[in-house]
Formats: C-alpha cells, sequence, structure tokens
C-alpha cells in the first residue's frame, strides 16, 4: 500500500498562513495574527486549552470557516474564497460525522461518486483503505452498528479514499475511552508513514500533541505561543503558558529572586537559594537582579539526604503510586511541589508509597531550571 | 491524471445565501396564498361589496360600517356576531372540557407503573383513529345515523326504549350534544397522547419520591403531576381552543349548513360561509374573518409565549 | 399486618384495574360503534335498512359498492381520484419544502434568521379561514377557481411543518455531517438532497401521511374553489350528499359514499398507526 501512496503523482502541499485572524459575528475574536508555514508532508499539531482557537484555524484551512483577515495558501494557490470541496483536502471530525443512511462502503466511495470517479477506481480505492484500517469486513454495515473505534476508523478511511494534499483532524481520538485512544494514536502514527501526506492535527491533549506532531503548535486566547518541535517546547518553553501546558505532571513552578554573585546567579524561592549552572548563566538575557518565576518539571527535582542551603523541605501531602514511578505531591508553607521518582531510585520501605508527612529534603539541580520574567511570562534563557 | 489541472472556483466559503435560498419557496408561497390574501381580506373588510338577487352592489368604501353592522341586532333582535360566537364557544366547551378531562384520566391510567395497563397500542391506535377520520364524512354518518329513519332512532323504538322515535335534529340540546360529541370523539384521542408525553416528560424519580414520601395516588396527581404538566396542559387547552374556533365541518354538514335549529348551531365560521359562498358579501365576510383573525392572533400569541417559554427551559 | 396490608393492596389494585379497562373499552366502543355501523350498514339494502336495526352485516355490500361506484349525480371514482391527486401532491410539496425551510434555518446563519423563525411561529396558529376571503377573490381574478393549483401550492409553506422538521432536525443532524459532506465535494443543494432528506426519512413519512390526511379531508376552501361536477374532490360530494334529498336516495349507496370517502384513510391507517401516534407527539411538543 506505501507502493501506491508512492505512485500517486503528488504536489507539494505545504500550507501558509498568513496574518490570518477570525473575529466571529459580535466582535468575538477567536484567533489572532496566526503565522505558519507547514511544510509539505509535514505532520503539525494545534493544541491549547478549549476556546483557544484551535479548531477555529484548523476549520479555516478547511473553509467550513470564512477567513476575517490575511491569507490562506495551499500549495502556491490563495485559498481564502475556494469551497471546502475544491481545496483538496480531508476532514475527521471528533464526532465522525458519519452519514448514518450509508453503508461503510458508501460512506467511503461518496466524496468520490462526487467526483464522479470511475466505479472500478472507487472500488478499488474503498478497498485499499479499507485494508489499511482493517475494517474489511464492516464495509456492508451501517454506521450505527459499529463500535466508536470502528466508526473512528471509518471517518479516517473515508478521508484516506480522497488522498488528499492535506489531511485535517480535529480531536479525532476524544470520542474514545482512554485504552482505544491510545491504540489509535499508535494507529495514526502508522497510518501517516503509509499515506505520507501533510496532516494538520487538532487536540486539547499534550500527550497526543507530542507523540503525533512533527512540530506543535500551542495556542491560548486567540494567539500562539510557541511554534517548535516537541523537544523544542518540552526543553525550552517560550513562556509561563507553554511551561505549564506542556509535560505531565505540570512544571513546578514559584515565585523568586534572581540574585548575582560573583559572576555566578542564584535563584532563591522560599529560602533556598539554587545555584544556575554554567550553561544557563550564559544565555541568561538579562543580567539585573529581580523578580522572577522559576520552574522545575516534576522528575528532575533531586531528593537529598540531608538538609543544606540549596535544599527545600516538605512533608508529603500525597502519594500517587503509579507504578514504575510516584507522584508526590508535598507542601512547603505556601507552595505546592509535585515529585515524580522512579521506584527503582527509592529505598525498599518506600517504593510502596511514602507516608503522610514525611518530611522530605531536595534540591532544584541548576541546568535543568527555567527562568521566565515576571512580567512577560517569558523565558528568560536565551536558546 | 488522477488531478487534471484544477480550477478553482473562487465561489467563497460563506454559506449564507443558502439560507436565503432554502426559505425563499416557503416564503414566495406565504405571501402569495396566505398574506396578500389576509391583506386582501382586511382591504375587503372596509367595503361594501355584496349581490342582491342579480344585482352586484359594490365594491363602495363604507369605512367601519360593516363592522358595526356585525356587532348591532339584526331583524330578530340578536347580534349576529355575538350570537355564533356564543354558539362556537358553547359547542367548543361542551366538547371540551370532557375531551380534556378524559385525555387527563386516560393519560394518567396509561403512564401508571402500578396499573400497567395492558394492550396499550390498541387502546390509543382505536381511540386516535377519529382523529383522521374525514370530518364531513364522519358528521354525514352521524347525521344518517341519528336521522328520524335512522338505526339510532329504529332501535330506539326496537328496544322500547322511548314510544316515538326522537327527532334530533329539532332540538337545539341533541343537535349541539351530538356535535359536542363528535368533537370529543375527535379529539380527545390526540389530546391523550400529548399528555401521555408530557407525563412521561417529567422525570420518573419525582413519581417515585413522592410515593416513598407517602403520597397516595391521588395526591401525587394534584401534588406532583398535574402542577408539572400545567405548560402542556395550557398549550393542549389553547391550542384545542383555537381548534375550537375554526369549528366548521362538523357542524355545517350535520345541519347541512342552516345550524338548526334556529341557527342555534351556526358557528362563526359558518356564519363567514354564508357570506362567502350564499350571499357573496365579501364585505362582511372580510370584517367576520378580521375579527376571528384577531381573536386567534391573540389566543396564538399565548401558544407562542408557552413554547418559546419550553425551548428555553430547554 | 404487613401481609394484610399486603392483601388489601393487592385487592386495591385489582379493583382500580377492574375500573380502569371497563372504562378503556367503553370509550374504545364509543369511537368504534359508529364506524362498525358504518360497515354493516353499507352491506345491507335500502329495504333491509328502512326495515330495522341490525348488529349484523348482510350480502348487499358489493351491490351497493357497484351502486355507488356508478352512480350518475355523485362520480365518486372521480372524486376519489381528485381527491389522491390533490392530497399527494400537496404531502409532497409540504413535506418537501417544510424539510427544505427548516434546514435552511437550521444550518445557516444568515442576517434576519431570528425573526424569520420568529415570524413563521407566530403565524402557525393563524387558521386559514380568516384569509380565505382574499383568497377566493385573488384566485378568480387570477382564473384558478376550478383548478387544482391553489389547493396544492399553498403546501409549500406550511409552519406547522416546519416547526416538526425543526425539532427534528435538531435532534438528529450534527452540523459535522453536513460538513463532511462539504469537504466530500457535495454541492449545498445535494447535501441537502443526498444526506439531510435520508437521516429525515421518519420525520418525512410521518408528516407525508399528515398533510396527505389533512389534504383528503380539507373541505372548507375546496368547497369555495370547485364547483364543476368533475373537478370535486371527496369531501364536496359528501357535503353535496347531505343536501340533496336523502329520502329519495338508496341508503345502502349513501352508507357506500361514507365509507369510501373515509376508506383511504382508514387503510393507511391500520398499516401505520404505530408510526402515526408516535408522530401525533413529536409534532406538537416535545415531551
Amino acid at each position: 500500500m506505501a507502493k501506491a501512496a508512492l505512485l500517486r503523482s503528488h504536489r507539494m502541499a505545504y500550507v501558509t498562513l498568513k496574518n490570518v485572524k477570525k473575529i466571529y459575528p459580535g466582535k468575538v475574536v477567536a484567533v489572532q495574527d496566526f503565522n505558519l508555514e507547514i511544510r509539505d508532508k509535514e505532520f503539525v499539531v494545534l493544541v491549547g486549552p478549549s476556546g483557544c482557537g484551535k479548531s477555529t484555524t484548523l476549520r479555516m484551512i478547511a473553509g467550513l470557516e470564512d477567513i476575517t483577515e490575511g491569507d490562506l495558501f495551499i500549495g502556491e494557490e490563495r485559498m481564502n474564497d475556494v469551497a471546502p470541496k475544491d481545496r483538496d483536502i480531508a476532514m475527521v471530525f471528533q464526532n465522525y460525522a458519519l452519514y448514518p443512511h450509508m453503508t461503510v462502503y458508501e460512506n467511503m466511495a461518496f466524496a468520490l461518486k462526487l467526483r464522479r470517479a470511475p466505479k472500478a477506481e472507487i472500488d478499488k480505492k474503498v478497498r485499499e483503505a479499507a485494508e489499511i484500517l482493517d475494517i474489511t469486513s464492516y464495509l456492508d454495515r451501517k454506521p450505527k452498528a459499529l463500535s466508536g473505534g470502528q466508526r473512528q476508523r471509518v471517518a479516517i478511511g473515508r478521508a484516506i479514499v480522497r488522498e488528499p494534499q492535506v489531511f485535517l483532524m480535529d480531536e479525532p481520538l476524544s470520542n474514545l475511552d482512554a485504552k482505544l485512544r491510545n491504540q489509535m494514536r499508535a494507529e495514526i502514527i502508522k497510518l501517516r508513514h503509509r499515506i505520507d501526506t501533510t496532516f494538520v492535527y487538532v487536540t486539547h491533549d499534550q500527550t497526543e500533541a507530542m507523540t503525533l506532531g512533527d512540530r506543535i503548535v500551542i495556542m491560548k486566547d486567540g494567539f500562539i505561543q510557541q511554534i517548535g518541535t516537541p523537544q523544542e517546547v518540552f526543553n525550552h518553553p517560550a513562556n509561563v503558558f507553554v511551561a505549564g501546558f506542556i509535560g505531565s505532571p505540570q512544571m513546578n513552578l514559584f515565585d523568586a529572586q534572581l540574585r548575582k554573585d560573583d559572576e555566578k546567579y542564584f535563584v532563591e524561592v522560599a529560602g533556598a537559594s539554587f545555584a544556575l549552572s554554567e550553561r544557563i548563566a550564559a544565555k541568561l538575557r538579562r543580567d539585573s537582579e529581580g523578580e522572577v518565576i522559576v520552574g522545575i518539571r516534576p522528575e528532575h527535582i533531586r531528593i537529598c539526604a540531608q538538609e543544606g542551603d540549596d535544599t527545600m523541605s516538605a512533608a508529603v501531602e500525597v502519594s500517587e503510586m503509579m507504578g514504575s514511578e510516584i507522584h508526590l505531591h508535598l507542601r512547603a508553607q505556601d507552595k505546592e511541589i509535585v515529585l515524580r521518582v522512579n521506584t527503582t531510585e527509592l529505598p525498599e520501605a518506600y517504593r510502596a508509597g511514602i507516608p503522610y508527612g514525611t518530611q522530605l529534603h531536595f534540591t532544584f539541580p541548576g541546568d535543568l531550571l527555567h527562568l521566565f520574567d515576571k512580567e512577560s511570562q517569558k523565558n528568560l534563557i536565551g536558546e | 491524471m488522477k488531478h487534471p489541472v484544477r480550477r478553482l472556483k473562487r465561489g467563497g466559503v460563506s454559506y449564507v445565501k443558502w439560507g436565503y435560498i432554502f426559505i425563499i419557496p416557503f416564503f414566495a408561497a406565504y405571501l402569495f396564498f396566505t398574506l396578500v390574501p389576509q391583506l386582501m381580506t382586511i382591504y375587503n373588510s372596509l367595503f361594501e361589496n355584496y349581490r342582491d338577487g342579480l344585482n352586484q352592489v359594490g365594491p363602495n368604501f363604507v369605512g367601519l360600517k360593516n363592522y358595526k353592522t356585525l356587532f348591532s341586532p339584526d331583524n330578530s333582535g340578536s347580534i349576529g356576531f355575538l350570537k355564533y360566537f356564543g354558539n362556537t364557544m358553547i359547542l367548543w366547551i361542551l366538547g371540551a372540557v370532557p375531551q380534556i378531562l378524559v385525555a387527563l384520566l386516560l393519560a394518567v391510567f396509561f403512564t401508571s407503573y402500578r396499573l400497567r395497563i395492558k394492550a396499550q397500542p390498541f387502546f390509543k391506535t382505536v381511540i386516535y383513529l377519529p382523529n383522521l377520520i374525514m370530518a364531513s364524512a364522519f358528521s354525514m354518518l352521524f347525521f344518517t345515523l341519528f336521522s328520524n329513519v335512522g338505526p339510532i332512532n329504529q332501535l330506539i323504538v326496537q328496544m322500547g326504549w322511548a314510544d316515538v322515535k326522537i327527532d334530533f335534529f329539532a332540538s337545539t340540546i341533541t343537535v349541539r350534544g351530538l356535535i359536542a360529541l363528535m368533537n370529543f370523539l375527535m379529539w380527545f384521542g390526540n389530546t391523550t397522547i400529548l399528555l401521555m408525553a408530557g407525563i412521561m416528560g417529567i422525570d420518573q424519580s419525582l413519581f417515585e419520591s413522592a410515593t416513598i414520601d407517602g403520597a397516595g395516588p391521588l395526591q401525587v396527581f394534584f401534588k406532583v403531576t398535574l402542577p408539572l404538566l400545567m405548560p402542556i396542559l395550557i398549550y393542549v387547552v389553547i391550542t384545542a381552543l383555537i381548534g375550537g374556533l375554526q369549528m366548521f365541518d362538523v357542524p355545517q354538514i350535520l345541519t347541512n349548513g342552516i345550524g338548526m335549529p334556529d341557527r342555534t348551531s351556526t358557528t362563526m365560521v359558518m356564519y363567514l360561509n354564508n357570506y362567502l359562498s350564499t350571499s357573496k358579501n365579501f364585505g362582511m365576510a372580510g370584517a367576520v374573518s378580521v375579527v376571528l383573525f384577531l381573536v386567534s392572533a391573540g389566543l396564538s400569541v399565548f401558544v407562542y409565549g408557552t413554547l418559546t417559554k419550553r425551548s428555553r427551559e430547554d | 399486618m404487613i401481609q394484610r396490608k399486603n392483601a388489601a393492596g393487592r385487592i386495591h389494585l385489582l379493583v382500580a384495574r377492574v375500573v380502569v379497562y371497563t372504562i378503556l373499552i367503553f370509550l374504545s366502543a364509543l369511537c368504534l360503534f359508529s364506524f362498525y355501523l358504518l360497515i354493516v350498514n353499507a352491506s345491507r339494502s335500502n329495504a333491509q335498512l328502512q326495515a330495522g336495526f341490525s348488529l349484523l352485516p348482510q350480502g348487499n355490500f358489493f351491490t351497493n359498492l357497484k351502486n355507488a361506484w356508478n352512480d350518475a349525480s355523485i362520480n365518486i371514482p372521480r372524486g376519489v381520484l381528485n381527491s389522491f391527486l390533490v392530497a399527494g401532491l400537496t404531502a409532497v410539496l409540504t413535506t418537501y419544502f417544510s424539510a427544505l425551510t427548516a434546514y435552511g434555518i437550521h444550518a445557516y446563519t444568515f442576517r434576519g434568521k431570528k425573526a424569520v423563525f420568529t415570524c413563521i411561529m407566530a403565524v402557525m396558529m393563524i387558521p386559514p379561514q380568516v384569509s380565505a376571503v382574499g383568497f377566493v377573490q385573488l384566485m378568480t381574478k387570477l382564473g384558478m377557481t376550478n383548478s387544482f393549483l391553489p389547493l396544492i401550492l399553498p403546501g409549500i409553506a406550511a409552519p406547522v411543518v416546519f416547526f416538526y422538521m425543526k425539532q427534528y432536525l435538531e435532534s438528529v443532524l450534527p452540523m459535522e455531517i453536513v460538513e463532511a459532506a462539504r469537504c466530500d465535494g457535495s454541492s449545498e443543494f445535494s447535501t441537502f438532497n443526498r444526506i439531510v432528506l435520508p437521516i429525515m426519512k421518519p420525520a418525512l413519512a410521518v408528516q407525508l401521511i399528515f398533510s396527505f390526511v389533512a389534504s383528503w379531508n380539507n373541505y372548507f376552501i375546496p368547497a369555495l374553489l370547485l364547483d364543476k361536477a368533475e373537478m370535486k374532490t371527496v369531501p364536496i360530494m359528501i357535503a353535496q350528499l347531505r343536501s340533496a334529498d336523502y329520502s329519495k336516495f338508496d341508503m345502502g349507496k349513501v352508507y357506500m359514499f361514507i365509507l369510501l370517502a373515509i376508506l383511504p384513510v382508514l387503510i393507511v391507517y391500520i398499516f401505520l398507526s404505530r408510526s402515526i401516534i408516535k408522530g401525533v407527539t413529536a409534532g406538537s411538543v416535545k415531551g
């Protein structure tokens, strides 16, 4: 099947959005100042909390919403005023949107029939797609007789047969239960290798974004917060919002003081003082002392045996046993701190969980800290 | 080959115009067949325009004279409009009161989880049946059944229930009674089904919790069912009233359009029909229509209120 | 104690059931009695009918049928044909255009949409009789008396059916399906015809039946417009029957006329009563 995909004529399907803006009637601004270049065959994920404008952006690419301002290009063509059917895109919807009165086969064949493709070709394409998605045995059923996962496959199949330049997916997994979701996520990764086209994928789930995307676009309140590879957004979040949004459990963020002493930088949080590594200090975008926000990922906090200048102390409030790791919620004065610890790294007695109230000492490794400006919330460490 | 050079249609992605296109036929038809005639009707009501024997009188503009005539006593001393409006209301109430009470009772029976009525589809099918029957044919049937030589009178005499035949069409009470009976039979099934849906729409656990709280069947009905059913009951009553104002086929056919005896069963629409088809008095017909329109419009406002209130609550 | 209460409860329930079933059977009998007598009397000759009351059918059904069907003054075959033509076309137009209008308002956002909806709701309850004067005048001016068009075409604007369709669409049609069709390359019109209408099939069926029945039974307006013998519909013929001097009539034939007038609806109802009754509720108020 991969061969079949290679054989078909392919135009360069890059998607460009330039200063795109969407204002709904009633002056509700949904998307602002959206600039993005999606490369040919790239898998881009739009992620953000609900109401951030990610779905609206996808629907503007599809042509289901008109674009208030700015330009949309697919390949060389400006597409702002082109109807969805002429954009050579396919879309998978959150609730699948299968035609309830048609069989699986008819659902998949519908778009090709509308294009007046020859019967034999339709049949070939539908069967190919069905085989890729393992739904050949359901071709004669109606959507009502299928499970959620099967419907999802049909919805994807309906998009595949079109061989679109751009494949749009709007939260396709969010109606599935947790187990199926993981399974389908893996299927989408496999599918992507087989059909090899440009994907734009919308989700609110950061795990999906991280595992699926070549690049991730993180959005909030209609604005892009950051565009980058999963690694980039994880290791170097552009601002406090991205830092908190990407990663699970989410990054610990505290108000802190940045202090300079003998060319060395220190971060002071609740009485403890952590030295920044030289690598980070060198990239620091400002040299003045003052208020900052410091961030540290739960898995980067190191538990220490003894108290010291560079340790904090806190009592265990909640201990969540996840199997190979334990998530600890600690409380130090008014701050909640989350730690992620591998069970293998814990003493024998603590491997089943750490009792309520246990006092722990821990430190923040200076090379793994994130610093953000208190005012602008932007990352203070250069790339 | 699979992708011939595309001709991109710059049709736009706004679908607004389709909304208009799809509703045009409806509004065109409404405009032409209802709104324009409606305005013509109102216009007509201000003119003297009728046929007197072979002579055509008018149309001459007479202002509100037709309305004045409508509300002044005729040569028999009764005010035409009030008489026929009164007839219509009496006929409606005679049928509608038992209709709604019986329907309420049946709806409670059918939805009672204690009684668990069997053969519900059968009963519902039977009681709804008269609603679909052609009113004029149903009325003709009643006329033949209850006429002096009809089977009901034959039965009465044969069984010795009365010495002489009863002339059902000679007394006000029996004619009105027959019309009310027919209206009752035609509508109580429909009302039952509507009220049933209303009761089933009430959260079942409310009945259960009331029962557990110690309420008997009667208390459950008056304290839980009836208050919660009120919006639907009001809707049913008002739509029935609007339907009642239009009462025509049954009394028209039963009395052959004369509303015997002595026009005591002539309804508003029969009155309108007489002006329209017999005397071709478009002026008076227009005035009757406008008054009828105002009354129905007033009632419609109520229905609209209850309907929109319901959809807002949904 | 509890046992006694239990027994009392059971007796109470039994009594209640007996009372309820008695009421139900009485009302059912009341509904069916006149139709039963109709069928019985339609099977009796005029002489038999004059002779007295009977609860049992007699053997003249087909004679009466033949006489009624071939009657010279009341051309019932023609009436049935006319009524079928008018009711059938009205039902199709009403159903199709109500669905189209409902879809237009459900699926698109356009300026004035709310006003349009409010407008239709407001005129929903206005009876057609109140514009009859102007309607008859207008049709007379246009030379459309003794034509079926003024009976069929107004069916395009049926507010009640529209309201039913609108409610149905709200419950069955997620907009994503329409959008999926758009992406699949379907034009707006073909989306309606090929995707939306099939999804609405149950509602269409119910409304086809209801509008057919309503048109079949309609008497007031047709009676004002049709006076040529060959254009008359069944209800007008029934009225004609009533105004004729019935004492000269073969009463067996009269009963047969009435039976023929209600038979088509009766047959439809016998086969589809379940879905018709379901449609009654869905139409007016959501439960």
